[in-house]
């Protein structure tokens, strides 16, 4: 096998060399007294009390704070101690404190058994399955209390709730969901797939992959301790003013958002430099799979989008902290400016969780229809040309506040533009389907769901882009039907189809499918059945995060309730599922069982440590189904080169 | 470079799939950080459009009352010692191309110790502000680019001395003196990585010469 790839510039590369012969000083130790989610439990703790402690000291000098009964400092600086303790009792930052002293990492011990998931681990594939515990725990957070929004609104003047409690529950929920979103597919599939599908056997920056998954629990945490710290009353969006007037729950969220776009940052750089390096020779940029563009796509926006969200929650922790004002009108500051910098975050993270999403269905639905991707280009170029204009939409959120009404039709103007781009991707898939004998598959099912979900988001999403109907609709039930059928219908569904898809390679275990069968139809009819009044409530002038409302939205409100529970109970369909296919009754799964080309597919299960024998050099791209001259997929550089046009791709897999 | 060191030793089998791993090694290092610079640049921009977005709002008359100035004492200092470890570092890395590893070794800690002081009078410059963080626009970001130079003073503090670090600890390692410029992988490595700090260093000059202008000058 021959292997060749260009040159990185300015940098001589020698023929082979031999590999340097490191003395591990100090080897690593397993065991319980070894790091792990224990330690850093215990360290996170301790770091909260010493914080807390030291923003009592510091807060008890001033005393307008002594005075106050409510002290901004200790709340921030328990957080941000918690936050340190936690990475340093994970083992977060062994490896930089080694390096102060010029040491490189020592010798890793190789974990094995399920206790490497409680670790700092450098296996992408590990770190993936990480991810996935750490959305789906992010996720049943925020739907136990969407269940507890639904539960208040079942009545407009018997309330569970108090108004203020009520618009605390929302607005936890609104940021749970939020962070939780901007990671679900990046996260556990994309760090967990990204690598298999680019021929690599690794990250490009392990450490930094472990870390931004380990960071991200972290925020779960601070935006948990919300809960603790009495709330905040700003739903997700945390605007001004009512942000600098909120307690010491607000800096949960200040921090929390903070923390995750740390996360968020350092996870997009890492994947954006592995498939800018680690594409395995012949993977050249069009035959990078489309999951593949749309997770570059996503890494740009992560990259570049998170870095303004850091600098907003560190202005506003200054205002609660430090007594600044950046959002204070009254002392020079503008509370639009947080709106500014919020939404300049805010609409590139709509579209951080959507490109994923439509990445998962352009890889699956190809699997299930035997049919090459149509138009594979347009979707890739579709794939950056919303990432590129997602930057230049921001002020449409801000139609009814702080902009210029001569702005508006050019923030209607690419708003409705970036609907070009989002229809190319869109078109893409009906060009697959159609003329298709597909196959029903669960994951194809949930793929066939995001089209029909997406269709109704996307299609609302253009009225909303049109000033005349956002200045009606704006702040009601229409727009939160809107983003709910874009988010959870798009994204949420498309999560679960990449679920269902590559579970069996990753655990190397089926996953039932009567149960997956169940888990889909009651989600997709109670889905619909739950949102879907909401246009309508919304079109009738119910406004969001309102505990109350006019008597004759009643029934519609309590339909919607009673299908959000439902929708509720059939996650725990999935759950059952998850634990039946994997933990009770495990049923080995086949290397392909999907026949898929994908080249993820074609190395053994469970996928070896370093992901295959040899690095493989591509051939074409994985989307010749059912062709009858189609080229050679790849070399693995072991026995015959695998077919594309085969309708089942031979394996590398001893098994099959 | 331990990755680097474990790649070579249990992952790529055959020569060229060692040489594939070390140019897609280095090549992370190098696009790694020019990516890290776009990012830094967002964090920027985003103070850069706080400070201009209150200034062109001028609520309440409050951006600036009575063109209040941070001290440009500080200012200057922190900037010169800014720059003066940018310059270090880029006047290292012409050395280190013509094989002057002790002259770079030179260079780097002396601009570890500039960043090290100038951090310290970041800090120390919140003692000496003749404003209330809260009294106005102007005030309020100057604490938030005190902030984030802090953040970034830090991080040029800690990547020279971590660069400077590994090249007095590397020759131990390697059991090799003059290992800095041979074309054994971790030295290549690491010479992309000194580029790579080089080039950040290059861009921090530049960055804290408009943020100076922006809040000592105008």
């Amino acid at each position: 096998m021959t292997i060749s790839s260009e040159q990185p510039v300015g940098v001589s590369v020698p023929e082979a060399p031999e590999p340097p012969q490191f003395v591990d000083p100090k080897p690593a130790e397993s065991g319980w007294f070894s790091q792990h989610i224990g330690t850093a439990i215990i360290c996170g703790f301790l770091g909260y009390i010493l914080g807390h402690w030291l923003g009592n000291v510091i807060g008890s000098n001033y005393a307008n704070i002594a005075n106050s009964g409510q002290n901004s400092i200790s709340a921030f600086m328990a957080l941000l101690f918690m936050v340190i303790g936690w990475l340093l009792g994970i083992g977060a930052l062994n490896y930089p404190i080694a390096k102060i002293f010029g040491r490189e990492a020592k010798g890793e011990v190789e974990f094995t058994g399920w206790t490497r998931y409680l670790r700092y681990n450098l296996d992408h594939k590990v770190v993936g399955i990480q991810y996935v515990v750490g959305v789906l725990v992010f996720f049943f957070t925020g739907g136990l209390l969407a269940m507890a929004i639904r539960t208040e609104l079942l009545n407009p003047t018997v309330h569970v709730f108090a108004a203020d409690t009520y618009i605390k529950i929302v607005s936890e929920h609104g940021t749970i969901m939020m962070m939780m979103a901007s990671s679900v597919v990046v996260g556990p599939l994309g760090n967990y797939f990204v690598p298999l599908m680019i021929g690599a056997r690794r990250m490009a920056f392990p450490r930094i992959e472990a870390f931004s998954l380990w960071t991200f629990v972290a925020g779960y945490f601070v935006i948990f301790s919300a809960l603790f710290f009495g709330g905040f009353p700003t739903g997700w969006t945390g605007y001004a003013p009512l942000q600098t007037q909120a307690g010491p729950g607000m800096i949960s969220y200040l921090f929390g958002f903070a923390v995750i776009s740390v996360g968020m940052m350092t996870a997009g750089f890492n994947l954006a430099v592995t498939i800018i390096n680690y594409r395995a020779p012949g993977m050249t940029w069009s035959r990078v799979p489309v999951f593949v563009w749309s997770i570059i796509a996503t890494a740009a926006l992560l990259t570049l989008a998170s870095p303004v969200l850091f600098a907003a929650g560190t202005f506003g922790i200054l205002d609660h902290t430090a007594e600044t004002a950046f959002y204070v009108t009254e002392h020079g500051g503008s509370s639009y400016l947080w709106e500014n910098l919020f939404w300049f975050f805010g609409h590139p993270e709509v579209y951080i969780m959507a490109l994923p999403g439509f990445g998962i269905v352009g890889e699956i639905i190809p699997v299930f229809c035997r049919k090459p991707l149509f138009a594979y280009r347009i979707a890739a170029a579709g794939m950056i040309g919303v990432a590129l204009l997602s930057f230049f939409v921001w002020q449409h959120h801000l139609f009814q506040s702080g902009i210029d009404p001569d702005m508006r039709p050019l923030f209607m103007l690419t708003t409705e533009l970036i609907s070009i781009p989002t229809g190319f991707i869109f078109l893409v898939g009906m060009g697959t389907l159609y003329k298709a004998k597909i196959r029903y598959e669960v994951p194809m099912l949930f793929c066939m769901a995001v089209y029909f979900n997406f269709l109704i988001g996307g299609v609302s999403g253009v009225f909303l882009s049109d000033v005349p109907v956002n200045v009606t609709v704006h702040g009601g039930f229409f727009v939160l039907s809107h983003f709910h059928y874009t988010i959870m219908g798009g994204l949420i569904f498309a999560f679960f189809a990449g679920l269902y898809f590559w579970l069996p390679k990753m655990t190397g275990r089926k996953m039932n499918k009567k149960m997956g069968l169940w888990h889909f139809w009651t989600m997709f009819i109670f889905f619909n059945l739950t949102f879907f009044p909401m246009f309508i409530i919304g079109l009738l002038g119910q406004p969001r995060r309102v505990f109350t409302y006019a008597k004759n939205l009643q029934t519609l409100n309590d339909f919607s309730s009673i299908a959000a529970f439902c929708l509720g109970a059939s996650f725990l369909i999935f759950v059952a599922n998850l634990m039946w296919s994997q933990f009770i009754s495990p049923e080995k799964s086949p290397s392909n069982p999907w026949d898929s080309l994908g080249l993820e597919w074609q190395t053994a299960t469970p996928i070896p440590h370093y992901n295959f024998e040899r690095i493989p050099v591509i051939m074409t791209d994985p989307y010749h189904y059912s062709e009858a001259n189609a080229p050679a997929l790849a070399d693995f550089g072991k026995g015959p080169p695998v077919h594309a046009g085969s309708t089942t791709a031979s394996s590398t897999d001893p098994d099959q | 470079m331990t990755d680097l060191a474990r790649d070579a030793q249990g992952m790529s089998d055959t020569p060229e799939e060692r040489e594939f791993e070390l140019r897609a090694q280095i090549g992370a290092i190098w696009s790694g950080g020019r990516l890290f610079i776009g990012m830094y640049t967002f964090l920027l921009a985003s103070l850069a459009f706080s400070y201009f977005y209150l200034r062109s709002s001028n609520n309440g008359l409050l951006w600036r009352p009575n063109h209040i100035t941070a001290p440009t004492a500080y200012g200057w200092t922190i900037y010169s010692l800014t720059l003066l470890a940018a310059l270090m570092a880029i006047f290292g890395q012409s050395r280190l191309r013509r094989g002057q590893v002790a002259e770079w070794q030179t260079a780097i800690w002396v601009g570890v110790v500039a960043s090290l002081l100038a951090l310290f009078l970041q800090i120390w410059e919140f003692t000496a502000v003749p404003f209330f963080p809260g009294s106005s626009g102007y005030a309020s970001t100057f604490i938030g680019y005190s902030v984030i130079n802090i953040m970034t003073i830090f991080i040029v503090l800690y990547w020279m001395e971590t660069t400077v670090a590994r090249s007095h600890r590397m020759p131990k390692e390697m059991e090799e003196i003059n290992c800095h410029l041979t074309n054994h992988p971790v030295a290549q490595a690491f010479r992309a990585n000194v580029a790579s700090m080089t080039y950040f260093l290059g861009f921090v000059a530049l960055s804290s010469t408009l943020l100076f202008a922006m809040f000592y000058l105008l």
